[in-house]
């Protein structure tokens, strides 16, 4: 699914060049569900930026699915992140004018699937994370773990091959942030790709793989044994 | 454009914001406020300009003597030109292609009786082809006719204030008038736009008075109308080709200005046309650089809007909006406060100038209005600024980088 080749990427400060990333090799298949550790500065956020398309490589291969991800144009940026990409973030980023619903409709509205289906749609997923009733609220009348549920409907409406979710309980208290990995967890039952970026263990230990990152390199990438969320909600 | 989410979006932004987007669209309100209103003003100048002479034909020509004040051809300065039927004759067969219509004038002011009633008038003996030079209405009976003028007969068309004065509820066609004591019957009743003056007059044929002031075959001037497909540098060229004729026809210096006026209207029009264009023009030109103020004011706003929504763009983009899609929303958003801003303007100076502007009613300046071509100005005035008031902050929103979304602090 995600093909990584001898990614490396540096930063200009001034007159010294910051070298985040030094040829980062790395796999993901289809249905596994990553995380992606390191300690500020190891650059696992500029890896997840890259991988997000958000920014571009120095050098070095990214394919997604099979399309290289290369020199593009702003405009085919948007249009692979809305085809390619689901962002589940730290703090939710939902629109705070836009009901729940709405919210969820929006990668569909950039789509351009029309209003009804959209809404169809949005609801749909909605109803996967629980949050049917709460369709017609505004984020403000949400809970944190609601939010985000939200956020995570909303990454998955545009039906995407690869979630992203930047440390997606980083603002949540650890019975919500159990709840978020269980639905985390769920979705990936269902065989879909997700990578998490994030620096707690136990999160990590929720997913079926653990990539290290120290320094611009990965140190250590291996598979683990899935502590199911479920037990702990 | 017409998508309910992007509507979405600007009215909230403008419901978030209501205190700063009205007083950046009150500057964009106050220019086209201050822009109608001059316009109009304009409008009301050449309302008042072309009123002095608009019971006439536009493409009317006048020609009037005078005294000379130059020697020329053996002839002293100081000499009065007389016009006579014959100068007349002279112009219609010299441009048969040029003329529309043509007819001399005879004035004198008449003391008319009718029954017990009495009052003066001033009388005008013209050929029957003044009716439609001076826009005549007969509004009862006719106009005397050729038959009339080669008769001599003593036939009279009155305006309506006459009618009114002298016969007050009698029909007066078919009655006798007495004009400086002689019997003359009414035919025709006239009235004519926009110069009341014009009704208290009574028009009766050339010939008939030319006898009556002892068989005399002077005049007072003539009137004509050019042919009305000429545009005015032809109808300059013409007129001028007329009075140099009637000059050497009466030997006057060709630089005289005094002995043989010409007057045309189309020099007129056209001097009146290029005043208030450069009026016109100015009021424009004052109205938009009051206007920039609120261009500058709205691309403020907006810069302010995009800073705070920095976030919520970034958002958007790792959603997949495109970077024109945000241009769109941004421009949109400036065009719509530009707009309803600008036309909350235009609606008050409208609502202002229709209450006051009818009673406003003196020679130079009358009826100031809007028209619909200053509401197209306006209009498209107020799209021009609302896409400049938008373009910096649009583009500083298209290059809002998706990061930013990421990036928690």
């Amino acid at each position: 699914m995600i093909e990584i080749k001898d990614l490396h990427k540096s930063y200009k400060m001034g007159s010294n060049s910051l070298h985040v990333l030094k040829g980062i090799n790395f796999k993901v298949e289809e249905g596994e569900l990553v995380a992606i550790m390191g300690s500020s500065g190891s650059g696992k956020s500029t890896l997840l930026n890259i991988l997000g398309m958000l920014d571009g490589a120095d050098s070095g291969e990214y394919n997604l699915d099979g399309v290289p991800i290369k020199n593009l144009s702003e405009t085919k940026a948007a249009q692979y992140r809305n085809k390619f990409l689901g962002f589940i973030f730290q703090s939710f980023n939902l629109i705070n004018y836009k009901s729940a619903l709405e919210n969820v409709a929006l990668p569909l509205y950039y789509q351009k699937v029309p209003r009804k289906e959209r809404q169809e749609k949005a609801m749909k997923y909605l109803e996967r994370v629980g949050l049917k009733p709460w369709a017609s609220h505004l984020p403000s009348e949400l809970s944190g773990g609601q939010k985000q549920r939200v956020a995570i409907a909303r990454a998955m409406a545009a039906e995407p091959k690869v979630l992203l979710a930047d440390e997606p309980t980083g603002a949540l208290d650890s019975t919500t942030s159990y709840e978020v990995m269980d639905l985390i967890q769920k979705i990936n039952d269902e065989g879909n790709t997700i990578l998490v970026v994030t620096h707690e263990e136990d999160i990590a230990h929720m997913c079926k793989r653990i990539v290290h990152l120290k320094d611009g390199v990965i140190v250590e990438d291996k598979k683990i044994e899935q502590v199911r969320a479920e037990q702990y909600v | 454009m017409f998508d309910r989410d992007v509507w979405q979006e600007i009215f909230n932004t403008i419901k978030t914001n209501k205190l700063r987007t009205f007083l950046t669209g009150f500057s964009v309100g106050w220019a086209i406020f201050i822009l109608v209103m001059l316009l109009a003003s304009v409008n009301g100048m050449e309302n008042g300009f072309y009123n002095q002479f608009n019971d006439d034909a536009t493409n009317s020509i006048f020609v009037r003597p005078g005294v000379t004040s130059k020697a020329y051809g053996g002839f002293e300065a100081g000499r009065r030109i007389q016009l006579e039927n014959d100068d007349m004759e002279y112009l219609s067969k010299s441009f048969p292609e040029d003329i529309e219509f043509i007819s001399a004038r005879y004035y004198t002011n008449v003391t008319a009786r009718y029954k017990s009633e009495t009052g003066t008038y001033s009388l005008q003996a013209t050929n029957p082809e003044h009716q439609f030079i001076e826009k005549t209405i007969v509004t009862s009976g006719r106009y005397f006719n050729e038959a009339d003028q080669i008769n001599k007969a003593k036939v009279a068309v009155i305006g309506k204030k006459v009618a009114e004065d002298l016969f007050k509820d009698e029909e007066p066609l078919g009655k006798f008038v007495e004009l400086n004591g002689l019997s003359f019957r009414v035919i025709g009743i006239f009235t004519d736009d926009g110069d009341v003056n014009a009704e208290q007059r009574v028009y009766a044929p050339l010939s008939t008075y030319q006898r009556i002031y002892g068989n005399t075959s002077n005049i007072n001037m003539i009137a004509l109308t050019y042919n009305p497909t000429y545009d005015v540098p032809r109808a300059l060229e013409f007129s001028e080709k007329l009075e140099d004729l009637m000059k050497r026809r009466h030997r006057i210096d060709p630089d005289d200005q005094a002995g043989m006026y010409v007057f045309n209207y189309a020099e007129a029009y056209d001097n009146i046309n290029s005043f208030t264009a450069v009026l016109r023009g100015v009021g424009i030109g004052v109205a938009f650089l009051i206007l920039i103020a609120g261009i500058v004011g709205i691309g403020n706003i907006m810069v302010f809007t995009i800073k705070e929504r920095t976030k919520e763009i970034g958002v958007r983009k790792a959603l997949g909006a495109r970077p024109n899609q945000i241009i769109n929303l941004v421009l949109l958003e400036s065009v719509f406060i530009t707009t309803i801003s600008g036309f909350v303007g235009l609606l008050f100076a409208w609502m202002i100038l229709a209450a006051i502007g009818p009673t406003i009613q003196s020679p130079a300046f009358s009826n100031p209005s809007v028209n619909t071509a200053t509401v197209v100005t306006a209009t498209v005035i107020l799209i021009v600024a609302g896409v400049l008031a938008g373009l910096i902050p649009a583009m500083k929103a298209a290059n809002v980088k998706p990061i930013v979304a990421l990036s928690d602090k």
